[in-house]
């Protein structure tokens, strides 16, 4: 990947966070949802996952995710890919939301 | 399958359940009904039936049409059957509450409305348990919360196929009087089956989900849940089919429901431990109000259990059914519906409203639809008066029963305007509120 799609990644997750899970509420970056950012002459590729498999915010949060990273200048086309492998884990959550949340310290 | 679809009615069903519960509510206050009048007669029925029927069927309905594909991530078998399933269960309870009303001597009405009240109302829980019934088939195996639903969908069945049988010897017809002790012997099992296996067990198979979602509490193990479903179909399966044997019969019925309440403490004290582990392991400290609430709601449950062994040990249960139902009715159903409506109505809103926006604007949190502390004084008077309503039946206190359902009353009006705010995005702070493209979702009925 060249300097060039690094910084296009970097502009991709930080317009990721726009979208939030409506639940917990915070943005998905930050909640880990996002597993995977690639871009490939232009085409960016997001792999994410959601909560649980069955969530009814699931194809919102997809739908989401490539309304806001199509925003990003220099992104042509967007490819979401939803998986549950491995299955999201609250361990995923980034240090500040998680005290935000209330996690106890141990954990 | 990814994601399951919002369900367009489910507003619709809580809005309809809600009213029923305000009407009971109403009446009791009223003086209408137990203990003014016998805990089995006709007017006692109405008020029984608008609340287990009008008010916890009609709103569980609601919540298992959305909150079972979510349970098993598979689409609801078929949504169209949603609605004639709500028109079912409503004009059924009506017709059925008339022929209690002619009955007990207020309406001048034909006998026929009982059965055909009641084959109505066994229409409606069809398209419900074969609409739910095919979702949870088309996801074998079936993970553990879901088999405490497809237990309390066996359940309604038999809880419906008595109340039928009850309808047909109530009016007086020629095949109900075939079984003239019927309404002695079988009024436990109806009620068993209703309170105990369709509404109790799957409220707590689905609690299960909920909370380990709203927690954030692992709820990965297989054997979570195992032993409180096991003692619970026990207790229910001895209890329906001893039940049913005793009355063919004519004898054991006591020994039969005293087993079968032995394994129901056991399936008690067995989910209690589970959802004290789910406490302890959950991830997020800071719990939300429906959460607590619900927690509050089950300790409701846990004392109308102890309460019942203690009576039974002191031999005094019979006298103190009623009391007991009001608690289970009301403290730990009544309680536990309206917490997780408290998520459900704003969660609901949210995805309705913001869903499609989401990723084009920023959209507030499902959080920012609700003001808890708002909401907790409610709660807090809910719970008080039920738990104060319980107190007055125990001590034989009707008028402090019915001042206690006036609190009740108040804190249900209060938590309906809750709803209605919620549903009005009434308490989202500017310029979150409607953004760009985002459409105001209806009182009644979601958009889909």
């Amino acid at each position: 990947m060249t300097i060039d799609d690094e910084d296009l990644v970097a502009r991709i997750r930080q317009a990721l966070k726009v979208v939030i899970d409506p639940e917990l509420g915070h943005n998905i970056v930050d909640l880990g949802f996002v597993y995977d950012v690639s871009i490939d002459d232009g085409a960016a590729h997001i792999t994410m996952t959601a909560t649980t498999r069955g969530c009814p915010a699931a194809s919102f949060l997809k739908e989401g995710v490539a309304n806001s990273a199509s925003l990003v200048p220099g992104v042509d086309t967007v490819d979401v890919t939803m998986t549950f492998e491995p299955p999201w884990q609250p361990s995923m959550i980034s240090p500040g939301v998680k005290s935000s949340l209330g996690f106890a310290e141990v954990n | 399958m990814i994601g399951t679809s919002l369900f367009r009615w489910a507003i619709s069903y809580f809005a309809v359940a809600i009213a029923w519960l305000l009407l009971a509510e109403v009446l009791i206050v009223a003086g209408f009904g137990f203990p003014n009048h016998d805990i089995d007669g006709p007017d006692t029925l109405v008020v029984v039936h608008i609340v287990t029927i009008g008010w916890l069927s009609t709103a569980l309905c609601g919540a298992l049409f959305q909150f079972v594909p979510v349970l098993v991530a598979r689409p609801l078998y078929a949504e169209r059957w949603t609605l004639p399933a709500l028109v079912l269960l409503t004009l059924g309870l009506s017709v059925l509450l008339a022929g209690f009303l002619t009955l007990g001597g207020h309406l001048n009405g034909p006998r026929w409305l009982l059965p055909v009240g009641a084959s109505l109302l066994i229409a409606g829980f069809a398209l419900v348990v074969a609409n739910l019934g095919m979702t949870l088939w088309s996801a074998r195996p079936l993970p553990g919360p879901a088999r405490f639903v497809a237990t309390g969908l066996a359940c309604i069945c038999v809880t419906a196929s008595f109340g039928g049988l009850f309808s047909l010897v109530l009016s007086g017809t020629a095949i109900g009087a075939q079984w003239p002790d019927l309404l002695v012997s079988g009024v436990p099992i109806h009620a068993l089956a209703g309170l105990g296996g369709w509404l109790t067990f799957t409220a707590m198979g689905v609690s299960y989900r909920l909370l380990a979602m709203f927690m954030l509490a692992p709820d990965s193990d297989a054997r979570l849940g195992r032993l409180a479903w096991l003692a619970g179909i026990t207790a229910l399966a001895v209890g329906l089919v001893g039940g049913v044997l005793a009355l063919w019969r004519m004898t054991g019925l006591n020994l039969t429901l005293l087993l079968a309440a032995a394994a129901a403490l056991l399936s008690l004290a067995a989910h209690g431990r589970d959802v004290l582990g789910l406490y302890r392991a959950r991830k997020r400290r800071a719990l939300e109000l429906n959460t607590r609430m619900s927690l509050v709601a089950l300790a409701s449950f846990v004392a109308a259990a102890m309460l019942s062994a203690a009576f039974v040990a002191a031999g005094s249960f019979a006298s103190h059914v009623g009391a007991l139902a009001f608690l289970v009715a009301f403290g730990w159903l009544t309680g536990l519906v309206l917490a997780n409506l408290y998520k459900i109505v704003p969660f609901l809103t949210w995805l309705e409203t913001y869903g499609p926006v989401m990723g084009r604007v920023p959209t507030p949190r499902v959080q920012d639809l609700v003001a808890e502390r708002r909401a907790l004084k409610w709660f807090v008077l809910f719970f008080a008066g039920s738990w104060m309503a319980t107190l007055m039946l125990l001590v034989d206190a009707a008028l402090g029963f019915r001042l206690a359902v006036a609190v009740v009353t108040l804190a249900t009006l209060g938590l309906s305007e809750e709803f209605i705010r919620a549903r009005r995005l009434a308490d989202v702070a500017e310029p979150l509120r409607l953004p760009t493209g985002a459409a105001a979702p209806h009182l009644l009925v979601s958009r889909n």
